[in-house]
């Protein structure tokens, strides 16, 4: 990879330029229109007016189910951005323009990992104080803010990989949560497990397990992903 | 006292056996269809010459 | 079709004595357990098809990695035929181990770790083949499939580690046991039919692996002829 970058000619962009140009280009396309984020943010929202007439979310059930139903809904609302993000690529062939660029795939992954999740946390902190109003629970925490950024990251690092893959297969979007789901578990179990705790007011000892879990996630899968990543985009 | 879970024990040797067979008979009617699909190429392809 | 080796033959007869013989070991040779009677005898097939579902799990991702290093077609056939024979087990191994759930702890499914991991696992298993269907250049499926079981290599035992964290009711066989985890203790008869089905199953593995192999090559061979027609 990189002694291919080393040969040709003219000089290429190092990898930390052309995954910023990249995550500019996908940030200006969706400040233009807010396709993506408000499509996610309103499906985010039915979700939890869903959830709070399946599971009757009355004041004592509220606290045992609150991380549930927020991981629940973020994790159904990444895969909405997931699939949207990399289709668009596909569909607008710019994925292929990207292939052309004289810039190392790797870069194309962290460039679209970090913008789906610009577009996760962005979704999350608008429906953090929503969900604060609804049920009158404060979650505006910082170890909870954390704990979400942590899981995200793992999310959206698997979800970049697998989403890349499913949009070159026949049955595309529809394939991304079956794909992605059973992978992400660990992240999501884990990520509930703190979260349940934070609001619980659990010590700090007893938090420390899962949250070492979606440390060890979040560095194993993202270096896995940025090792395999160009055989998903290969041609 | 040790219930009696015959039953069960049944259930379970006839679920495992049942479905070892499933495998290997849907290995065997997999590999007939794909032979029968050789010889049909096959003879397209002499069809062709 | 390439006449079938004879150390393939050979094996196909020394699966089915394997088979028999476990079979003859768990029934009649082991004594019946106290606690739970006669169903226990289900444990030795449980934990044989456990064995070689796990062993698929590792092989498969392995050969991933082999093939995605080598991009040798003959590693994708191994790999597609260590998960469709170990999907195949570890379903055997869920529905045995809920079998044998009912009667000792009165309930078919618990979510205890390891039945939650062989479930996850399984559902891993489902989307590989359902990745694969979807895809219709066969060097993309392989290289695809080869990037998905590693993946799930990866995530599985990550999976069990968390799960963990829950409290399990799942008796200890093997490796450390906490103390508030029931311990299965076994005689030595019980040793013998045990570790019998470990190598029982094994070989059956090995053997309908190979003959999966088989029908993988066949399987390439037509889509050649096909590409081949229609040009």
């Amino acid at each position: 990879m990189t002694d291919k970058m080393q040969n040709s000619n003219p000089p290429h962009p190092s990898l930390f330029k052309a995954t910023f140009a990249i995550v500019k280009k996908d940030l200006s396309a969706e400040l233009r229109s807010f396709e993506l984020v408000s499509a996610m943010l309103v499906f985010s929202l039915l979700v939890i007016i869903i959830f709070n007439f399946a599971l009757e979310l009355d004041v004592k059930v509220r606290q045992s189910v609150t991380a549930g139903v927020l991981w629940t809904t973020f994790a159904f609302a990444g895969t909405l951005g997931l699939n949207r993000s990399m289709s668009a690529e596909k569909d607008r062939g710019c994925m292929d323009g990207l292939l052309l660029a004289p810039v190392d795939r790797s870069a194309i992954y962290f460039g679209k990992a970090i913008s789906n999740l610009a577009f996760m946390l962005l979704v999350e902190v608008i429906v953090l104080p929503i969900y604060s109003v609804l049920y009158n629970v404060n979650l505006f925490r910082w170890d909870l803010i954390g704990i979400i950024l942590l899981g995200s990251i793992g999310y959206v690092a698997v979800g970049t990989l697998l989403s890349a893959m499913s949009v070159q297969t026949r049955t595309r979007e529809v394939l991304l949560p079956i794909l992605l789901f059973p992978v992400a578990i660990p992240v999501l179990l884990a990520a509930v497990k703190a979260s349940n705790g934070i609001l619980a007011g659990a010590d700090f000892a007893e938090i420390l397990t899962p949250l070492n879990i979606l440390i060890v996630y979040d560095v194993v899968f993202i270096a896995v992903a940025f090792m395999v990543f160009d055989f998903v985009v290969e041609e | 006292m040790t219930p009696d879970t015959s039953t069960y024990m049944i259930a379970g040797f006839v679920v495992s056996f049942v479905t070892i067979g499933i495998y290997i008979a849907s290995l065997y009617i997999r590999s007939l269809n794909l032979q029968r699909d050789i010889e049909t190429l096959k003879s397209l392809q002499d069809e062709k010459k | 079709m390439q006449p079938k080796p004879i150390a393939l033959k050979i094996l196909d007869v020394v699966s089915i004595f394997a088979l028999a013989i476990s079979t003859y070991l768990a029934l009649f040779f082991a004594p019946t357990e106290l606690v739970m009677g006669q169903v226990q005898r289900v444990f030795y097939f449980h934990i044989g098809t456990a064995w070689v579902g796990m062993l698929g799990f590792v092989i498969a991702a392995l050969s991933g990695v082999a093939y995605l290093v080598t991009k040798d077609m003959r590693w994708d056939r191994f790999e597609v035929a260590a998960v469709e024979v170990s999907t195949m087990f570890f379903f055997l191994t869920i529905v045995l181990g809920s079998i044998w759930a009912r009667p000792a702890w009165n309930t078919w499914w618990t979510w205890d770790p390891r039945l939650t991991t062989a479930a996850v696992t399984e559902l891993i298993y489902i989307a590989y083949f359902m990745l694969r269907q979807g895809i219709d250049d066969p060097e993309k499926r392989a290289r695809f499939g080869a990037v998905y079981t590693l993946l799930g290599g990866v995530s599985a035992p990550i999976t069990f580690m968390v799960i963990r964290l829950f409290r399990t009711i799942h008796p200890v066989i093997v490796g450390a046991a906490n103390a508030n985890q029931e311990k299965m203790s076994m005689t030595g008869d019980m040793k013998i039919a045990f570790f019998f089905a470990l190598f029982a199953f094994t070989v059956i593995f090995i053997d309908l692996i190979w003959h999966r192999i088989r029908l993988g090559s066949l399987q390439d061979q037509v889509e050649q002829m096909k590409l081949h027609l229609s040009m």
